[in-house]
C-alpha cells in the first residue's frame, strides 16, 4: 500500500510503500544485482546510507517468450514483456498487457498480485491501458514500471505520455537508462523509484556520471574533476587499473544518483521541484524539448498536482518557465475566472517590478505617487493592469495571489518572441473585458512598450501613451504620467467618491480563488470590512465573519459561514463520511468524494452526508488523490463544526 | 477470446511477412547453370587435412520462406535464390561448376551443398538432380564426406535410403536447423515452422540409416535478452547432443537483408550477440559435452556491426579464438585476453532482464544525447 505525506509540486511524492511486510520510503532508487548470477535483478537502495535494502526486485522472467522462473524468493516480481516490442504494431502492447494478466490468474496460487509490477510498453493505446489497468487493479496490483531509453526520443516521450493514465495510488518504477541529470523530471512526473543500473554501464566504460553531465576519468590531457564522494576520496582514477577504476566509478556513480534524487525530494519538499527540473534541462537540448513536450501534452496531469499557494521563490528563468504549469493556469484563470470591477473608465498599464509585491517595490511607489496626485479620489475609477513576463497581466488587485508575489524574473528589459506574443495575447484578453469608452493609458518603456504595439491592432479602447520610451521611473516620464492622467481625468471624465480598493480586492480574489461571481457571494453588497488591505481584512455580514482576506499569501481564508455560502457554488466540496470532524487534519481514508477541480493549497468546504458544512480547510493533495487514497493528510482544517 | 500469447505470434509473424515483403520482388534473375556461390578451402576431414568445397546452388528458394508461413525472422536466403526457372540440368550444371574448383585435389576432399533452403526438398532440388548429383558423388572416390542441408519434414525414408545407397561409406550428414530446442523460442521468436519433435524425428531417422546428422543452433533469436538468448543456445546444443546429433553448429544471428531480424535492429530494438556470448556458450558447451561431439562455429560477419561483435578492439581476436577452437575443437583455443569491454556484457547479461531496455550498441552513445 503507498502512503503519501504532505508536500505537492507536480504528480511527485514522498511517503511509503509497504510490500511483503517491509516499508519503503519513497522516492527511492533500484541498485542492479550486477554480480549475482542468471536471471538478474534489483534490490531496492536506501539513499541514505547507500546500502542495498533487503528488498528485492526480480523479473519473473526474462521476456515473454522466455520461460517463466519459478516464483523467485523475490519480494516485488517484474511481469514478463518483449524486449523489442516498441518496434512492433500498436497492438503489440495490449497482447503484453493481457499476457501478464493471464500470468497472474493462471498462477494464482504461486503469484501473489500484491507484490506484482505490471511492465507497461511504450506503445499502447490509452483506452486499452486503462482497460488492462482495471483489471490488475481488481486484481490487487498496485505497481508498475516503465522502460525508458534515456533519449527522450518518440519512444521515451509514448511511455511519458502514459503516466497521466495511471492509477494514482500505485507506485511507479522507472526502467533502463536513466541518467542522474533525469531525475528531477522523472520524480516529477511522479515515478518513485528509478533505476541506477547505468551506474554499471557508465563504469565500464571509465564515465564517472555527475549531477550535470558526465566525464571520461581517462580521456588524455583532461584533467579529471575532484570528487568528494567516498568512493572517490581523492583516488587518482587515471593511473590505477581498470578493474579498480571500475568499483570507484560505479560507487561513485551511485553516490550521484542519490546526491541528485536526494535533492529532488528536497525540492518536492519546499515547493522547488519543477524550478528544478526547468534547471535540469539546460544539462541537454533533448531534456530541454522533452519538457516543452511535456507541459504541451500532459498540462492538464502536471497541473492537477500543482499547488495553488504557497511562499516559496518562483524563479522563472527562461522559456522552460513560460508554459510551467502554475505560470500556464495563472494565465489562463485571469482570462476565465477575473471579472474588472464595474465604474472603471480607465486602465493603466503599467511594468513589472523585479521587488514583489509589486506596490512594495520603489518604482511602484512612484507611479503610486503620480496617481494619487493627479486622481485623488477618482482613483476608484482607474484600474491598474501590470505587465510581466511569463504571466502577462497582473490587474493591481492579485498582485499577493500565488504565483504573483513569488515569482522571481531576471529583468532585461528584452522580451524574445514567445513572452511578448504571450503578454500581448494576455493583454488584449484582459482589455476586452472593459467597456469600450474606457482609455487605456500605457505607461511602459522598452519590451513593455513591445508588447503594447504587438497587441495595439486588437485593442479596441482608445490607447493612450505617456512620455516614457526611455524609461518608466524618470523625473520626466513620471511628471508625463502625472499630466497625462491629470488630463484623463478633466477628459474621461473621472469622478471622486468612497475608495473601494479593499472590497474590489477581495472579490477579485474570491473570484480568482472559487470561480467568477464568488466575490458577490462572499462579499455581498452591504458587507462590512475591517483592517488595512495586504494586512488583513475582516468582511462580516451582520455581525457574522464571512471570511477574511490574509495579505501575506493574497488568498481569503473562509469561516463555516463562508463556507456555507462556497457550499452552494457546487466547487472546492469534499464529502466526509462522518458527520462530523474532530481534530486538526482530515484524512483521505474518511473522504468518500472531492470535487476533482480541487487543487493542494485550495481553500475548500467540507460537507457531511447530510450537505451540512462541517469544516473548511486548506487542502494538501488534488481532489482525485483524495477520493484514490486511503491514507495522507488531504486537509488541514480551520474551523470545525462542533 | 485468443490467448495473449497466440495474439503476440501472429503479431511477430505479421511483422516477418512485413518485413520480406519486397524482398521477393528484389531478387535477382541468375544464370541458372551457376551456383550462387562456392568457395575451396582445406579442412578437417576425418583424423586428416583434406580440401573442403562448399557449393551454393542457386535454386527458387526454401519452401518455407516462399510459403504463406513467411520463413523464418533472421533469414533471408530467398534473396541468394533466383526468381527464374532452375531445372534438373541447371543443377546438374551447377554442381559441375562447383566441383571444378576441386580438379586435380587429391584425397580425401568435403563437400558442401547449401541451397537457399533443402536439398531434399524435391520442389526445391527435382528428385532427377538430386540423384544425380548424390551420383557423381558417390562416383568420386576422393569425396570421404558429405554435408547436405535440409529441413526436417524432407528427411524421409525415401530419401535417407537414396543418399545411402549413392554415397555408400562416405561420412555424410544432413544438416538441420533445429536454432532452439525450445518450442516456444523456435515458433514465437523464429517461426521456424516444425516442432522438436519433427526435428528429433528426422535424427532418428537418418541413424537408422547410419547417416550423420548436423544440427544448426541459433545464437540470439530476436525477442530475448543476451542472457535468455545465452541460456537458449547452451540449453539446445546440450539438447541436440542428447538427441545423438553428430555435428554442432553453432550460429550467431547476422543481420540480413529485409528480415524482421533487421527491422528490429534498424529501430536500436535489437543487437546482434556479443562474441562473449558466443564463446562463453562454446565453452560451456564444451566443458559439458562428450567429445566426440563436434561443436562447429564459423560466425558469419564476426566482428561486423551486422554480425556477432564485440567493441571493435577485440573483435579479431576472439573471431579468431572461435575459428581456431572450431577447427581444433581444442578449448584452449578459446582462451582469450581480457577487453575493457568485458564488464559491458556483464551489465549488459545483468541488466536487460530486469529492465526489458535493449542494450544496443555503445556505439550509439553512452548518453543518448551525449
Ligand atoms: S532459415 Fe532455413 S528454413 Fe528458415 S527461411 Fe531460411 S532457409 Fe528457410
Ligand atoms: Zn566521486
Ligand atoms: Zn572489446
Amino acid at each position: 500500500m503507498l502512503m503519501i505525506e504532505r508536500g505537492h509540486c507536480g504528480p511527485a511524492r514522498v511517503g511509503y510503500v509497504e510490500w511483503h511486510g517491509k516499508k519503503i520510503s519513497l522516492p527511492t532508487l533500484l541498485q542492479l544485482d550486477e554480480e549475482s548470477d542468471s536471471p538478474g535483478g534489483y534490490s531496492i537502495l536506501d539513499i541514505w546510507d547507500g546500502r542495498s535494502h533487503d528488498t528485492s526486485v526480480h523479473p519473473l522472467s526474462e521476456g515473454i517468450f522466455t520461460e517463466i522462473v519459478t516464483p523467485p524468493n523475490t519480494d516485488l516480481y517484474l511481469l514478463p514483456s518483449l524486449p523489442g516490442a516498441s518496434a512492433l504494431r500498436e497492438e503489440t502492447g495490449h497482447a503484453i498487457l493481457r499476457r501478464q494478466l493471464e500470468l497472474l490468474r493462471e498462477n494464482e496460487s504461486d503469484l501473489n498480485p500484491k507484490r506484482a509490477v505490471v511492465r507497461i510498453p511504450n506503445r499502447v493505446s490509452l483506452e486499452d491501458l486503462s482497460k488492462a489497468l482495471s483489471s490488475f487493479k481488481s486484481l490487487g496490483v498496485r505497481a508498475a514500471s516503465l522502460t525508458l531509453d534515456g533519449t527522450f526520443g518518440p519512444s521515451d516521450m509514448n511511455a511519458i505520455r502514459l503516466r497521466r493514465a495511471l492509477p494514482l495510488n500505485w507506485t511507479y518504477l522507472a526502467l533502463g537508462r536513466i541518467e542522474p541529470s533525469h531525475i528531477p523530471l522523472l520524480y516529477y512526473l511522479g515515478f518513485d523509484i528509478l533505476d541506477t543500473g547505468l551506474s554499471y554501464r557508465a563504469a565500464a566504460t571509465d564515465v564517472r556520471l555527475w549531477r550535470d553531465g558526465i566525464e571520461n576519468v581517462t580521456e588524455k590531457h583532461i584533467s579529471p574533476r575532484y570528487c568528494t564522494c567516498d568512493s572517490c576520496k581523492g583516488a587518482n582514477l587515471a593511473e590505477m587499473p581498470k578493474s579498480a577504476r571500475y568499483d570507484i566509478i560505479a560507487g561513485h556513480n551511485h553516490a550521484t544518483y542519490r546526491a541528485v534524487l536526494s535533492e529532488a525530494r528536497h525540492a518536492m519538499e519546499t515547493g522547488h521541484l519543477r524550478a528544478l527540473v526547468e534547471a535540469m534541462t539546460h544539462r541537454s537540448p533533448a531534456l530541454a524539448s522533452a519538457l516543452r513536450r511535456i507541459d504541451a501534452d500532459l498540462y492538464e496531469f502536471l497541473e492537477a498536482f500543482t499547488p495553488t499557494a504557497g511562499d516559496q521563490v518562483l524563479p522563472l528563468i527562461g522559456p522552460e518557465s513560460y508554459n510551467a504549469p502554475a505560470v500556464r493556469r495563472f494565465r489562463e484563470r485571469l482570462v476565465d475566472r477575473y471579472v474588472p470591477p464595474p465604474r472603471k473608465k480607465l486602465v493603466l498599464v503599467l511594468p513589472c517590478s523585479a521587488r514583489k509585491p509589486y506596490s512594495e517595490s520603489r518604482s511602484h511607489h512612484l507611479f503610486d505617487r503620480a496617481i494619487s496626485s493627479a486622481v485623488g479620489g477618482a482613483r476608484r475609477e482607474v484600474s491598474e493592469a501590470i505587465l510581466t513576463s511569463p504571466l502577462g497581466v497582473i490587474p493591481r488587485e492579485l498582485e499577493r495571489i500565488f504565483p504573483i508575489a513569488n515569482y522571481d524574473i531576471p529583468v532585461t528589459g528584452d522580451w524574445d518572441a514567445e513572452e511578448l506574443r504571450l503578454a500581448a495575447g494576455a493583454l488584449v484578453e484582459h482589455l476586452s473585458k472593459f467597456p469600450e469608452d474606457a482609455v487605456v493609458v500605457a505607461h511602459v518603456s522598452g519590451g513593455y512598450r513591445q508588447v503594447m504595439s504587438e497587441a495595439e491592432d486588437r485593442i479596441v479602447q482608445t490607447l493612450i501613451y505617456t512620455d516614457s520610451a526611455e524609461s518608466a521611473t524618470s523625473r520626466d516620464a513620471l511628471s508625463s504620467l502625472e499630466s497625462t492622467l491629470t488630463d484623463m481625468r478633466d477628459v474621461v471624465p473621472l469622478k471622486s467618491g468612497p475608495q473601494v480598493a479593499r472590497e474590489e480586492t477581495l472579490r477579485a480574489t474570491a473570484d480568482f480563488q472559487f470561480g467568477r461571481g464568488t466575490g458577490q457571494l462572499l462579499i455581498p453588497e452591504g458587507a462590512n470590512l475591517r483592517g488595512k488591505l495586504f494586512h488583513l481584512v475582516v468582511c462580516e455580514l451582520e455581525g457574522v465573519q464571512l471570511c477574511s482576506f490574509v495579505g501575506k499569501n493574497g488568498l481569503l481564508s473562509l469561516t463555516l459561514e463562508g463556507g456555507e455560502i462556497l457550499q452552494k457554488t457546487g466547487r472546492y466540496w469534499v464529502r466526509f463520511d462522518g458527520r462530523r470532524i474532530r481534530g486538526g487534519s482530515l484524512f483521505a481514508v474518511g473522504i468518500s468524494d472531492a470535487d476533482p477541480f480541487i487543487r493542494p493549497g485550495d481553500e475548500v468546504v467540507v460537507v457531511n452526508g447530510d450537505e451540512e458544512v462541517v469544516g473548511v480547510g486548506k487542502s494538501e493533495m488534488s481532489g482525485r488523490e483524495m477520493c484514490a487514497f486511503d491514507n495522507g493528510r488531504a486537509i488541514s482544517l480551520r474551523h470545525t463544526r462542533e | 477470446m485468443v490467448e495473449a500469447i497466440e495474439d503476440l505470434g501472429r503479431i511477430v509473424r505479421e511483422a516477418n511477412i512485413r518485413a520480406r515483403k519486397s524482398s521477393i520482388s528484389r531478387r535477382k534473375t541468375r544464370d541458372p547453370s551457376r551456383p550462387a556461390a562456392k568457395w575451396v578451402a582445406s579442412a578437417p576431414i576425418g583424423k586428416t587435412t583434406g580440401t573442403a568445397l562448399s557449393l551454393v546452388l542457386s535454386t527458387h528458394g526454401c519452401s518455407h520462406a516462399l510459403s504463406d508461413a513467411g520463413g523464418c525472422t533472421m533469414c533471408s536466403y530467398l534473396l541468394d535464390g533466383t526468381s527464374g526457372e532452375v531445372s534438373a540440368d541447371n543443377l546438374l550444371s551447377q554442381f559441375d561448376n562447383g566441383m571444378e574448383g576441386l580438379a586435380g585435389e587429391p584425397a580425401p576432399l568435403s563437400v558442401k551443398i547449401y541451397t537457399s533452403g533443402s536439398f531434399l526438398d524435391e520442389s526445391e532440388v527435382p528428385l532427377d538432380a538430386r540423384n544425380s548429383i548424390l551420383d557423381r558423388l558417390g562416383g568420386d572416390e576422393r569425396v570421404r564426406e558429405v554435408v547436405l542441408e535440409s529441413r526436417p519434414e524432407y528427411v524421409t525414408d525415401s530419401a535417407l535410403e537414396s543418399i545411402a545407397q549413392r554415397l555408400q561409406d562416405r561420412h555424410t550428414e544432413i544438416g538441420m536447423g533445429l536454432e532452439s530446442s525450445n518450442d516456444f523460442v523456435r515458433r514465437m521468436c523464429i517461426n521456424k515452422g516444425f516442432r522438436t519433435e519433427d526435428f528429433t524425428s528426422a535424427v532418428n531417422r537418418a541413424l537408422e540409416h547410419d547417416i550423420g546428422t548436423r544440427a544448426y543452433v541459433l545464437v540470439k533469436p530476436p525477442f530475448m535478452t543476451e542472457r535468455a538468448a545465452l541460456e537458449d543456445a547452451v540449453q539446445t546444443i546440450s539438447d541436440a547432443v542428447d538427441m545423438k546429433v553428430t555435428t554442432v553448429s553453432v550460429n550467431p544471428v547476422n543481420i540480413q537483408r529485409y528480415t524482421l531480424v533487421e527491422h528490429l535492429w534498424r529501430r536500436g530494438e535489437y543487437r546482434p550477440p556479443w562474441l562473449w556470448t558466443l564463446i562463453e556458450v562454446l565453452r560451456r558447451s564444451r566443458k559439458n559435452l562428450p567429445s566426440s561431439v563436434r561443436i562447429l562455429c564459423d560466425p558469419v560477419a564476426g566482428g561486423k556491426s551486422r554480425g556477432t561483435h564485440n567493441c571493435g578492439e577485440c573483435d579479431l581476436a576472439l573471431v579468431e579464438a572461435i575459428r581456431g577452437y572450431s577447427l581444433t575443437q581444442n578449448i584452449e583455443r578459446l582462451q582469450v585476453e581480457e577487453c575493457d569491454c568485458l564488464p559491458l556484457w556483464k551489465h549488459t547479461l545483468a541488466h536487460e532482464g530486469p529492465s526489458m531496455f535493449v542494450h544496443e550498441d555503445i556505439a550509439r552513445g553512452l548518453l543518448g544525447n551525449a
